[in-house]
């Protein structure tokens, strides 16, 4: 017998070790600091500091982030559905919270190396040819500080552990790779474009002004430029903050990442009833 | 061969787009070899796939002695796809491995009973279609489960492949219910125990293989075979079951539609075991 953990760590390492054995996420990565390290250089380079880095890259993050994230979750539980796998795997010890917290937490990790490697790699760029007062681990405002790029990063990781989670959940309803695929896009789109033009709308609308701080936080990408804003730029340049209500817009990344997670959950364990309810009332309308 | 049931379908059918694949079948599985026979399009893979928990009935019910596919304990059901689903770049001691891992079994040992323990460091994407389906044999037998489905080990294969497969099947079978499906009428004749025979999505004939032979008044099983399946107004599936079909079989075993046997529109056919 098996303890539940046990599942979640077996899945998970074998999540893991298939990630690592796919060459094309090492070669996204070299990618993602290719173009990360571009656009640091092109806006004047390490020499202007953390917080100038963070500037130049918070909008490419914003993009590139979830789209690393969607390529690393659109195929994560779908692959296992599509060969037929999950079928196997059904019939081991393990439940389907197990089953889809070891894959999703596999992918995690592969998350914090693949995105959070390349952004963590600039950083240390910009430590080594930034300004001497760059080097100050500041703990107060009005100082560029190391910390503040850390602290970007760590904002890096749930943003893009957001997308993971819902593109492997909307990846459990594709019939094809290609359909998973599409599903994954479409979040990524949803995401980075539909709550800015939600607030838009709202905007439009007639809403105040003054509510744009709690409905931005609503959306992964809003929520995390709002942390952004408030606890890595604005902490050098603005000290009276108010860029996003921090406790929504971190329940906000949590939200979506959770939502993620129950619903691929949800889809793996009574995904096949799903088929065998629509057969059932196709039956009774027949009759 | 014990006589007890270790799995039970009880009035189970089976639809997909409103055309039922399978239709109020009934019948008991107990220890041995019990062979799934049809033509193809019959509902094997269909049936297979109940047994094994992939597929969900859309009406009636598959009930288990010792717990069932879902069980959070142990492993009570183990299950081998008419597609081998393994993912590439693991070896086939890891790929044992993982399974191995959820349930506290021996890879190696597993390995060995399928006669793949030279094998074990290949790639699966380097097996033979034949290793690779003793590979999912020796997973399906993971963990000592009470019934073991097998749809098809033998799709593809060479002769000496089958032979090999069908026997690790047999080994399994001495106290596990092994349920197999194929169209290696000549294998099933010396490894099954008992024999279902699949027409038009309902059973045609069920029951101890010695004692259906001589029902029937034929040899063998493919003179059952042809006896009970094989009549003149058969009508060919309209989607043939073959390598590849989908997740669950749902794609494999879609044909007949409303056919089955006239005379009894939900047929209850004492099952393997006598039940």
């Amino acid at each position: 017998m098996s303890s539940p953990f046990t599942g979640v760590w077996v899945v998970f390492r074998r999540e893991l070790s298939t990630v690592r054995r796919t060459p094309g996420y090492a070669v996204l990565a070299v990618g993602l600091l290719a173009v990360l390290g571009g656009l640091v250089a092109v806006g004047g380079g390490g020499a202007t500091g953390f917080v100038p880095a963070v500037v130049d890259l918070l909008l490419p993050a914003e993009v590139l982030v979830p789209l690393l994230a969607v390529v690393l979750g659109y195929r994560a539980l779908f692959a296992d559905v599509a060969s037929g796998e999950l079928d196997v795997i059904r019939t081991y010890p393990v439940s389907a919270v197990g089953y889809v917290l070891g894959v999703l937490l596999a992918r995690v990790v592969a998350l914090v190396a693949l995105v959070g490697g390349p952004f963590a790699l600039v950083g240390a760029y910009v430590w080594l040819t930034a300004a001497p007062d760059t080097g100050i681990f500041a703990t107060h405002s009005g100082v560029d500080s190391p910390v503040l790029f850390v602290r970007f990063i760590a904002l890096v990781v749930p943003f893009g552990a957001a997308y993971l989670s819902l593109s492997a959940a909307v990846s459990t309803i594709a019939t094809s790779r290609r359909s998973a695929f599409a599903l994954g896009l479409l979040a990524l789109l949803g995401g980075v474009l539909g709550g800015d033009l939600a607030v838009l709308r709202s905007l439009a609308a007639g809403a105040s002004p003054g509510g744009v701080a709690e409905s931005i936080a609503l959306s992964p990408n809003g929520a995390f430029r709002g942390l952004v804003f408030e606890h890595v730029i604005g902490v050098a340049f603005a000290p009276e903050g108010g860029f996003v209500d921090t406790g929504r817009a971190v329940a906000s990344l949590v939200g979506w990442s959770v939502l993620g997670i129950v619903a691929a959950v949800a889809a793996v364990a009574f995904g096949p009833r799903v088929g065998v309810a629509i057969e059932r009332l196709r039956g009774s309308v027949r009759r | 061969m014990s006589d007890r049931a270790l799995a039970t379908l009880d009035g189970v059918t089976r639809a997909y787009g409103g055309v039922p694949v399978l239709d109020g079948v009934s019948l008991s599985v107990g220890a041995g070899v019990t062979a799934v026979v049809g033509p193809n399009g019959s509902g094997k893979s269909t049936l297979l796939g109940l047994l094994a928990g992939a597929v969900e009935p859309t009406a009636g019910a598959v009930r288990y002695a010792e717990g069932g596919p879902r069980s959070r304990s142990e492993r009570c059901v183990g299950y081998l796809p008419q597609r081998v689903p393994f993912r590439d770049g693991f070896t086939a001691r890891e790929t044992l491995g993982f399974y191995a891992a959820l349930v506290g079994g021996d890879p190696g040992g597993a390995l060995a009973d399928v006669g793949l323990g030279d094998a074990a460091e290949k790639r699966v994407e380097e097996l033979s279609g034949g290793m690779r389906r003793l590979l999912g044999i020796a997973q399906a037998t993971l963990g000592d489960p009470a019934v073991v489905v097998l749809d098809e080990p033998t799709s593809g294969l060479d002769p000496e492949m089958r032979e090999r497969a069908f026997r690790a099947a047999a080994r399994a079978g001495d106290d596990a219910a092994v349920v197999v499906s194929s169209h290696d009428l000549d294998l099933v004749d010396a490894h099954a125990d008992a024999v279902v025979v699949l027409r038009r999505g309902r059973v045609a004939a069920v029951g101890a293989r010695d004692r259906l032979l001589d029902e029937h008044g034929v040899d063998d099983v493919a003179g059952l075979y042809r006896a009970v399946a094989g009549r003149s107004d058969d009508r060919a599936p309209a989607v043939a079951e073959g390598e590849g079909g989908g997740s669950g079989g749902e794609a494999d075993d879609r044909g007949e539609g409303e056919a089955g046997d006239p005379d009894d529109g939900s047929v209850h056919v004492p099952g393997v075991s006598d039940r």
